[in-house]
């Protein structure tokens, strides 16, 4: 393309009549080219001169000044991205260090509810399929299920989680067998309803008589104490 | 063809982070709205001064323009928003205006009068680039005149002219631009001449 062909497309962009691929272009020609940057500036003088517009505009150089204050705006701009940047990844950093700190001190606190020694079990490990289940044992009531835990379900192997919870204190001696039944609902809830599996789980932490049921001496068997005992417990264990 | 299919090609490329481009959409508009706020402000410094906020402005929304309308509607909206408001803060606060124009600071009255259009300097200017393309209007062939003046004047689109004047819209752009290069031609050597200063306008 020639010169002139090349001046004759700037009249047509001009003029807002040559197509947008092409403006894409001949713009972008613009921005190295200085002649045709001047004179797309006097096609813009020529028409105002017809119209009477205020041309000596172009003589006090006020295109200038507002790139000169376009500049401005941009080199602000890219400091606010900056700064907005820089405190962003401060809060970031900030949460990271929060949930690790609170991450330790769980840890810590349920290493104190254990043996108090550390070692890999304390670290906590939801996932069901890699944790030992306490046994269910039935009490020998005539058929009165009521749940608890064998001995051997308190200690896991070191290779294994410690607990899903964490006791809220060791004073109480039923908490270890409130932590048990917590994890036994926990592994046998993989498959349940999230919402049951949450209301057993709740239940469980509010009402520390449901825990001190399962953990209480058991009437025996065909008593009328001993089948309150067992309905209320699988009440408690329903719920 | 829009017509404004160019203005939204620069902007595109605006809004792509290309500044360059708005340099173009700059000194294409810059006289319509210098006169657009002259119309609020009579002094053509202020007006300048406004005109200038109002493309700051514009600059700073235009990641937003969508293109739902012609980039100079949105563009004179901004302005005459821009010239209402230094209005209503010259009204809210006469004293200071009042002020600054007693001012006996020599070196803020120089800064005025080089920017002040309607200085002697800037009068004859004016004067001579109008002088300037009506005289080379006046001597271009008929049908040259006739395409320019229709788009100039009138804001018809090439197609609307090609009807009007029974030519193909080939033509009418073939026209058009060699009635801008003798116009042109005339006016760069004003400049040349040293009554104007080409640098500025680039």
């Amino acid at each position: 393309m020639n010169q002139e062909e090349r001046e004759s497309q700037l009249s047509a962009m001009f003029d807002g009549e040559l197509p947008a691929t092409e403006c894409e272009l001949l713009s972008r020609r613009i921005d190295r080219d200085d002649n045709l940057r001047a004179r797309w500036s006097r096609y813009a003088l020529i028409g105002a001169a017809m119209r009477s517009e205020p041309v000596a505009t172009a003589r006090s150089g006020f295109a200038r000044r507002v790139s000169t204050a376009l500049r401005g705006v941009d080199e602000r701009g890219r400091a606010r991205r900056r700064r907005v940047l820089l405190n962003t990844a401060m809060a970031a950093s900030m949460v990271v260090g929060v949930a690790g700190l609170s991450i330790s001190m769980l840890r810590n606190a349920a290493l104190v509810a254990g043996d108090g020694t550390p070692g890999p079990s304390a670290t906590a490990n939801t996932t069901a399929s890699n944790t030992t289940l306490p046994e269910i044992v039935t009490a020998p009531t005539g058929g009165s299920a009521i749940l608890a835990t064998t001995s051997a379900a308190h200690r896991p192997s070191s290779a294994e989680p410690l607990s899903y919870v964490t006791p809220a204190s060791v004073v109480n001696g039923n908490d270890a067998l409130r932590t048990d039944l917590a994890d036994f609902i926990v592994a046998h809830s993989q498959y349940s309803m999230p919402l049951m599996r949450r209301s057993l789980l709740s239940a469980l932490v509010s009402n520390e008589d449901g825990a001190e049921l399962a953990a209480a001496p058991r009437a025996p068997a065909g008593t009328p104490a001993g089948a309150l005992h067992a309905a209320t417990a699988a009440s408690a264990s329903s719920r | 063809m829009g017509a404004d299919a160019s203005d939204l090609s620069l902007v595109r490329r605006v809004q792509r982070g290309e500044r360059g481009a708005y340099d173009l959409l700059v000194l294409k508009y810059q006289h319509k709205v210098v006169k657009l706020v002259m119309r609020y402000l009579r002094n053509p410094a202020d007006a300048e001064d406004v005109a200038q906020e109002a493309f700051v402005k514009a600059y700073r929304a235009l990641p937003q323009f969508r293109g739902d309308s012609a980039f100079y509607t949105w563009l004179y909206r901004i302005a005459i928003n821009t010239a209402k408001n230094a209005l209503a803060a010259r009204e809210r606060n006469p004293v200071s205006y009042e002020l600054d124009l007693h001012t006996n600071d020599d070196s803020s009255d120089m800064v005025s009068r080089l920017k002040d259009p309607e200085t002697p300097e800037g009068l004859a200017l004016t004067e001579e680039i109008r002088d300037t393309v009506n005289r080379a209007i006046a001597e271009l062939p008929e049908d040259l005149r006739t395409a320019i003046v229709l788009r100039e004047l009138e804001g018809l689109s090439y197609e609307e002219i090609a009807e009007s004047m029974d030519c193909p819209v080939g033509t009418v752009r073939s026209r058009i631009f060699r009635a801008r290069e003798a116009i042109d031609r005339r006016l760069r050597e004003v400049f040349d001449g040293g009554l104007g200063r080409t640098e500025e306008l680039v």
